[in-house]
Order: C-alpha cells, then structure tokens, then sequence
C-alpha cells in the first residue's frame, strides 16, 4: 500500500474511532455498575461492615411466693486452653501445679490431665476442654489457676460464655417451674410455667439495631434511627412456697425410698383461693435415684380406687338415695356381678355396717352395694350428678399435658360402659384422673362446696409494676347442697378420728387432719404384673381448713408396703405438722399488768426496806440474792458486794443495822 | 470528624467491657443466692442439726397479744 497522506489519515481515524468506542464501552460499563447494579452492590459492601444485630431480650425470672427465685437466666462459662500458645518455657513451669489445681477443682488425677494437656499440645490443638457449663464462682477460681491466669495471649485461656437458664432451687419442683428448649430441629418443648408462660410473658421482644464493624471484634452503632428497643420478659410470680415445697419434696422422696416406688408426687393447694403451695413429682431412674421427671401431678391419670368413694358418696347423698346412717351389708367381703368380684381388703367383710363405717374402714363391698342399690335401675342420674359436680371437665390448666377425666357414660356410645361399669365405678375403678383433678374435688369439699380452680400464678410484674394479677377463679359455687358437705366432711374425719378409720394411723392429738385413703390396683388384669398406687387426699385442719393436699405413689415394694394410709398417709402427715407447726397459736389476754399477790408483797418489803435502809446494814437473810445485790448497789454509800452461789441470801458478813463504810466489802453467801 | 469517631469507638468498648461485668455480678448474684437459698432449706437445716442434737418442734411457737381495752 502506498504511503500518503489520505492512508495515513485513513488508518489514524480507524484508531481514533476503535479507541472512541473503547471511551464509550468504559463510559457504558461505568454508568451500569453505577446506576444499573448499583444497589446490589452497594448493599454488599455495607454488609461487610454494617449489619443488623438482633440485642436479645432478657428472659422474665420466675419467683416463689416469697419472693425467692425459682428460675434465671444467668451466664455459663466452658473453659478451653490453646495448648500452643503459651511457650515453651511457661508452659513446662505452670503445667504441673495447672494440673494439680484441676485435681483439687474435679478430683480426676493430676497425671490425667497432665497427659491430656501434653497430648494436646503435641497435637497442635487450640481448643482444648478444661471444664463445661460451670458456674461463675467455678469460673473465677478456674480463671486464677497457674498459666491460665496468664491470659489468652499469654497462657492460652479460652473463656466461652452462654446464658443458660438456672433453677436455684436444684432439682425441687424443677418440672413445675419447667423450661423452653428448641432443639435443632426447631422443635419446642416447654414443661411447667416456665414453659407455659414463655411466649405470653417471660420471652420479651428481641431488638435490633444497625451496627458497624470497628475492628477487635466490636460492632459500635451506626445511628439511633431505624432500631427496634428490646423488651425485657416479664417477671412471673408464683403460688409456690419454698419452705412448703421443700417440705413436701423431701418427705415424698424419703417415702418413694423407703417403699422403692416406682414414682409419686404430692401437691398442697390452699383451700380459700386455690393457689399451689407445693408440687413435687419424683420418678425413680435406671439406677434407683429419684429425681423430677414428668409432672405426674397434672399429667397421669389413674384410676381413682378407694378416693372415688368420695365423689360416688357426695352423688349419692346429693340425690338423697343414701344416707350416712343406711346400714349395709358387706356380704363376708365378697360381692359378686356378672361372675366379677368386688372383695374387701379385709378378708370375711366388716358384717352389716352403717355407709359411714364402711367409707370410714373403706369396704369396697359396702360402697359399692349402697351404690348399687341406689342407682341399679338408673345409672345415668348417677353418671349426671357427677357431671354436676363437675368431675368430667379438665381444669384448663395452663402447664400442657392434662388428660380428661374418663367417666364412664351408659349412654355414649363406646362410652366404656358395662354390665359392670357403675358397681366398678363406685370404688374407684374404670374412672381416671389426674392427682389434681381429685385434689380439686376434695379442696370443693374442704371449701364448703366451692370449687376453686387450682392455680400456679399469682401475678405477672415488669420491675414493681403488676402487669397481669391473677384472681382465684371459680368454677363451680356449689357442688352440691350445704347437708351434703357437712356429711362428707365428717366422713373425712371420721377415717383420720375413728379408731377403725384407715387412717387412724396417721391421727394425732396436737392437730387436726381429714382425709381418705386409696389403694387402688393397677395393672390388675396381668396377675403377673399386679401392682399398687397408694394414695392419700384430704385437707387439714379438719374445721375451717386451711391446705388441701393430695399424696399419690404408684407402685410401691409389695413386700414392704402397699396401703394408702402407709406409703402416702405419712407424707400427707409430715406437710400438715410442718404447716401446722409454723403457724403460730394466738393467744390472747386482757392486760400485761396482772397482779400477783406474792409477787406484790416481795416487791413492797423490798421497796420498805430499800427506803428505810440508805447508810445502814439491813437484815438480808431470806431475801432472793438478786433484789439484796440490787439494794446494797443503790445505797447512798458505795460498797462492794461479793455474791457466792445463788438463790436466797443464807448469810451476810456484815451484821444488820451496822453502819456502813465507803469501799466496805461485804459477802453474801446464798444457796 | 476522625477523632469524635475514635473517641465513640472508645466508648463502644467501655460499653461491651460493662455489660460483660454486669453479667459477670450477676452470675455472681444468683450463684450465690441460690447458694443460700440451698443452705437455708428447712431439710437442709435439719441436717445440719442433727449433729447438735436439734430437731423441729412439734408444738408451734405462741404468740401472746394483748388485747386493746378502749380507754
């Protein structure tokens, strides 16, 4: 090509214009990352040192009656060791008494840990476990060990910390207080109040607020604006009272224990207003201890046995179709239905008996004819009258898990009825509740025929401010009539004050009790597996009771024990003496001033003498030692008094009516 | 500018080092209240007790209260 003017222009426009398209290409591409993505990857660099950071609300603390804490959420700490950080040097100087510490903190050898630590450093590990979970006390003791109070960067200490949720109380109650755990799955499991009121009181909201990265790990806020504050929980307060509970928690443990059970619990209600005073549940583990397990109490029903002859009475009484006085027949303890055999626990029956001998000596055969007798023709009226009395309900308790009572119902289809089902019935078999569902029935009787509603709250507080009072709700006024319930608290009386009653073991002439005693069979269709659930209900004292209180052990040791009156009575027993014994007698008198004859005349011979006598000996033999010490140290002239033994002056080393001297030492001797 | 966001900083980490130290007292609080409240379980001194040969009366204590005679 031939080099002149108009190529050379030619190719230095092409340039020019390639290099053109490149400008605008560049222009193109900077405008799009600028306006077109922009956004996308503005965001993305502020995330990088900007974020949302969710501020965690306090969770509310669950508190007694009193005022104690139940449960709080409170710091945990699991202490690791960098084994390579520290030198070598450090390292061998601190790590022997490092390892004897531990021995002294865990009791598992120094050569262990030695090892351990040795093995770790050996192995390039920097996240080595000292101790998990332990408590602030454990982690500044733990924190001033030789090496690890080096630091992290010299002695290699990892301190990781968590907020756990702390039951003060240890393992007490410890199922009625309850937690919330998510596991990994998200799923939530929430036992007791603490799990009942988590979402509705205790949680609070969570907060958030923009934070910005400023190096050390620390995020300082970026503006006030765009935050939402976190809400702390609310505080619950419960029923519960620690001293009862502790009570209660220990004398069912030292019962389970003796009699082996299999588990049991105990719960005491006040009967004006409902509220629980304690709840203890202890089931027996695989090696023999007992400890919280499931809330028993709420959550297991059971066939009622000898406590249902309660109710079957109240709806017999209450429809007039028997009375106290009606004498049955006990038929020499064996009754017989459809080839079925209702027996007494006392072999050849108690004879005939009046219905409150056999409630009293709870013969089934008694109960179970008197109610058979009443009601053979028309089992639904009393199947209504126990609705009546609001048996077939569930108490709407706010810990989950409570069954519905089971009342068998002729006129339900597979309502559980049969040939047999109201002779069954009458003693507590084929009907199921829960622990507290009886309770509450009995606390009805106690209350003079008002069903109250058991309840665990007694108020909801943000700092002192009440959120949400809890008022004693009542579910039914009246049970049944006035008659009634005085017949059946005599009854429960009778069984704690007659000496026949089955719980007159438990009777004791300081205070009062009433109650009535169960021991039902469980599992009795298995000869093999037959076993027992003894229980006791009842209130105390016995008039104008103040606690009502229901003991139920499931499976005690056949050989050592099984009846109702001496698995559950003693505990029954031990909750009512310590209630009794802390409340204290009031005892009232007119005046302070009461004058005693003898103690007027002594004090005016002492008052004559003590006038007359100023700067003279008086004639002390027969005065009581103090009042003639008193007299000589207020004379108008000092001496010095020297009292051998006590009582009544015997002798005086001064004779009467000498005068005395300033600094004169006089002996008395008294005996 | 550079300075009052050094000296917010600052105040970021005094912050952090606070609530670590409140957390801290109040671990130490609750350690400690429930110590107590263990060692002043009725059960718990019944135990101790024992040793010294004391037990929990049956009979409660009474309360005299003189009654107010209007005059």
């Amino acid at each position: 090509m031939a080099v002149n003017e108009s190529n050379i222009l030619n190719r230095l426009y092409f340039i020019a214009g390639c290099m053109f398209i490149f400008g605008l290409a560049v222009v193109f591409k900077l405008l799009s990352i600028q306006f077109l993505q922009g956004d996308v990857y503005r965001a993305k660099a502020t995330e990088r040192v900007v974020k949302n950071v969710v501020i965690p609300a306090n969770r509310g603390n669950v508190y007694s009656v009193n005022g104690n804490l139940l449960a709080t959420s409170i710091p945990k700490y699991d202490i690791r060791i960098d084994a390579l950080t520290p030198k070598t040097k450090t390292f061998e100087k601190h790590i022997k008494p490092l390892c004897d510490s531990l021995f002294k903190y865990s009791g598992k050898p120094s050569s262990k840990f030695e090892k351990d630590i040795r093995r770790a450093r050996a192995n390039r590990n920097r996240y080595f476990l000292l101790a998990r979970n332990i408590g602030y006390s454990d982690y500044i003791r733990l924190r001033n060990f030789p090496l690890l109070e080096l630091g992290a960067f010299k002695g290699g200490l990892i301190v990781e910390q968590t907020t756990k949720r702390e039951h003060p109380m240890g393992g007490i109650a410890q199922r009625t207080i309850g937690y919330e755990r998510i596991d990994d799955k998200g799923n939530v499991t929430r036992p007791g109040i603490d799990g009942a009121f988590g979402i509705k009181y205790l949680r609070g909201v969570d907060g958030q607020r923009k934070k910005q990265q400023i190096g050390k790990g620390q995020w300082k806020p970026l503006s006030d604006a765009n935050e939402i504050e976190p809400k702390d929980g609310y505080d619950v307060y419960t029923t519960i009272d620690v001293n009862i509970q502790d009570i209660a928690h220990h004398a069912l443990l030292a019962q389970l224990e003796k009699y082996k059970a299999d588990h049991g619990c105990v719960v005491v209600m006040e009967t004006k207003t409902g509220e629980i005073r304690a709840i203890s549940n202890l089931g027996r583990n695989k090696n023999g201890h007992y400890y919280e397990r499931l809330n028993y109490a709420v959550g297991e029903s059971h066939e009622s046995g000898s406590t249902f002859k309660l109710m079957a009475l109240a709806a017999a009484f209450e429809d007039k179709v028997v009375d106290t006085s009606d004498v049955v027949d006990t038929e020499k303890g064996i009754l017989s239905f459809y080839g079925k055999k209702v027996r007494d626990s006392k072999h050849g029956g108690y004879g005939k008996v009046t219905v409150s001998k056999a409630f009293e000596v709870s013969s089934n055969t008694g109960i179970v004819k008197a109610i058979d007798q009443a009601y053979r023709k028309q089992p639904e009226k009393f199947v209504d009258r126990l609705y009546d009395m609001n048996l077939n309900s569930d108490l709407n308790l706010p810990i989950i898990g409570e069954p519905k009572p089971i009342i068998p119902d002729p006129r339900v289809k597979n309502g559980r009825w049969s040939g047999i089902a109201l002779q069954w019935m009458a003693y507590g078999y084929g009907v199921s509740f829960t622990p507290l569902q009886t309770l509450t029935f009995y606390n009805a009787v106690a209350n003079d025929g008002v069903m109250v509603k058991p309840r665990f709250l007694r108020e909801v507080k943000e700092f002192d401010k009440v959120i949400e009072p809890f008022e004693k709700e009542v579910i039914n006024k009246e049970i049944c009539s006035k008659e009634t319930i005085v017949k059946l608290q005599a009854l429960l009386k009778n069984v704690v004050e007659k000496k026949h009653g089955t719980g007159y073991r438990l009777y004791s002439k300081n205070f009062s009790m009433a109650g009535k005693t169960g021991t039902c069979q469980k599992d009795y269709r298995d000869k093999e597996k037959l076993n027992y659930i003894s229980s006791f209900a009842g209130y105390f004292p016995a008039e104008n009771p103040k606690y009502s209180c229901i003991v139920v052990i499931h499976e005690p040791d056949k050989s050592v024990g099984y009846y109702g009156a001496d698995v559950s009575g003693p505990v029954f027993k031990r909750v009512a003496q310590k209630i009794y014994t802390d409340t204290p007698l009031v005892d009232e008198i007119e005046s302070l001033e009461v004058k005693m004859g003898a103690v007027e005349d002594e004090y005016e011979k002492f008052y004559k003498t003590a006038q007359i006598y100023k700067t003279i000996m008086p004639n002390l033999v027969g005065m009581p030692a103090m009042d003639a010490l008193a007299l000589l140290e207020n004379m108008q002239i000092d001496v010095k008094v020297k009292l051998n033994g006590n009582g009544v002056v015997k002798a005086q080393s001064v004779n009467k009516n000498t005068k005395l001297k300033n600094n004169q030492i006089i002996v008395l001797k008294a005996s | 500018m550079i300075a009052s966001s050094h000296s917010a900083d600052k105040k970021v980490y005094e912050i952090a080092r606070l609530k670590n130290e409140v957390k801290e007292m109040r671990s130490a609080f609750v350690d400690g209240r429930s110590k107590l409240m263990r060692l002043k379980m009725e059960s718990h001194v019944i135990e101790v007790m024992k040793d010294k040969g004391l037990a929990p009366s049956v009979i409660p204590p009474k309360k005299i209260k003189v009654k107010k005679t209007q005059n």
